[in-house]
């Protein structure tokens, strides 16, 4: 087992029977997916008024409420194509959320230099999803690009609890630069193929 | 994919880097997990202009003063 999985299977543990509890108490997914975007603001304020630590610790349960919500529609048999959609929605908000608490931070501290890697970042961060979902709509799978939710939610509490936001924003921007860039080049790979195939 | 296989190693390694398709729990994803948190945890808060943490040194420069 790799290192990432071994702490996958490791948090996975706590999650199944929070799923347990979500699924006992029959709550719907789209109630939990809506409660994990308001817990993010809250993250978002804390994360606007310079108080990382505690940020960290309410983006984690923030996500698991977004974690969660899927599991348990399987669960419930409550999986419907309007929850995949209020879902990826619903994480668009959340994502922006914690990238304007930064940006207001950064703003207030007369930073302009962050306030623009943080807006670029936010920016390349929701064309990530945006390539796909579009890609998807030509193409059966355009699942390339290392930079995706998980990668940056985990990627803000590591900065959050270590006070490293700064370096953590570079990676988000400079890899989800990168991730568009995949999504665009194998979009076109993959329609030149399937052109190709089609005139043989 | 067949195009990469005329590049040298170092340039095989920095293509498939760019045009990630591993899968996560991978030996690949954990290398580049390696080397983000390197990226975030080594070197001084300073060098990047960090507005909440500047003047704090970074892990290397911390083990060092701890050794020391």
């Amino acid at each position: 087992m790799t290192f990432t999985g071994a702490v996958g299977a490791l948090c996975m543990f706590p999650l199944r029977l929070i799923i347990a509890a979500c699924v006992a108490l029959r709550i719907h997914p789209n109630v939990l997916t809506f409660v994990g975007v308001l817990i993010n603001v809250v993250a978002a304020y804390y994360l606007a008024t310079g108080r990382f630590i505690r940020a960290g610790f309410i983006m984690i349960v923030a996500n698991i409420f977004d974690f969660i919500d899927g599991k348990v529609a399987i669960e419930l048999g409550a999986v419907s194509k309007f929850g995949g959609f209020w879902d990826s929605v619903i994480d668009r908000f959340s994502d922006l959320a914690l990238f304007i608490g930064l940006i207001y931070l950064y703003a207030e501290r007369g930073r302009t230099d962050y306030v623009m890697i943080t807006a670029i970042a936010s920016t390349f961060a929701l064309m990530t999803s945006y390539t796909r979902a579009r890609a998807e709509s030509l193409i059966p799978k355009c699942k390339v690009g290392f930079m995706e939710r998980p990668e940056r939610i985990v990627l803000f509490m590591i900065g959050a609890f270590t006070n490293r936001m700064a370096a953590v924003l570079w990676v988000i921007l400079v890899l989800s630069i990168f991730t568009v860039a995949d999504r665009i080049i194998h979009t076109w790979m993959e329609l030149r193929r399937h052109e190709r195939g089609a005139a043989a | 994919m067949s195009a990469t296989r005329a590049l040298t190693l170092p340039a095989r390694v920095l293509w498939h880097a760019f045009f990630w398709t591993y899968e996560r729990a991978t030996w690949q994803y954990d290398l580049m997990v390696i080397a983000i948190l390197a990226f975030v945890w080594l070197p001084p808060p300073g060098w990047l202009g960090d507005p909440m943490a500047s003047g704090q040194p970074g892990l290397v420069e911390l083990v060092l003063r701890l050794l020391r």
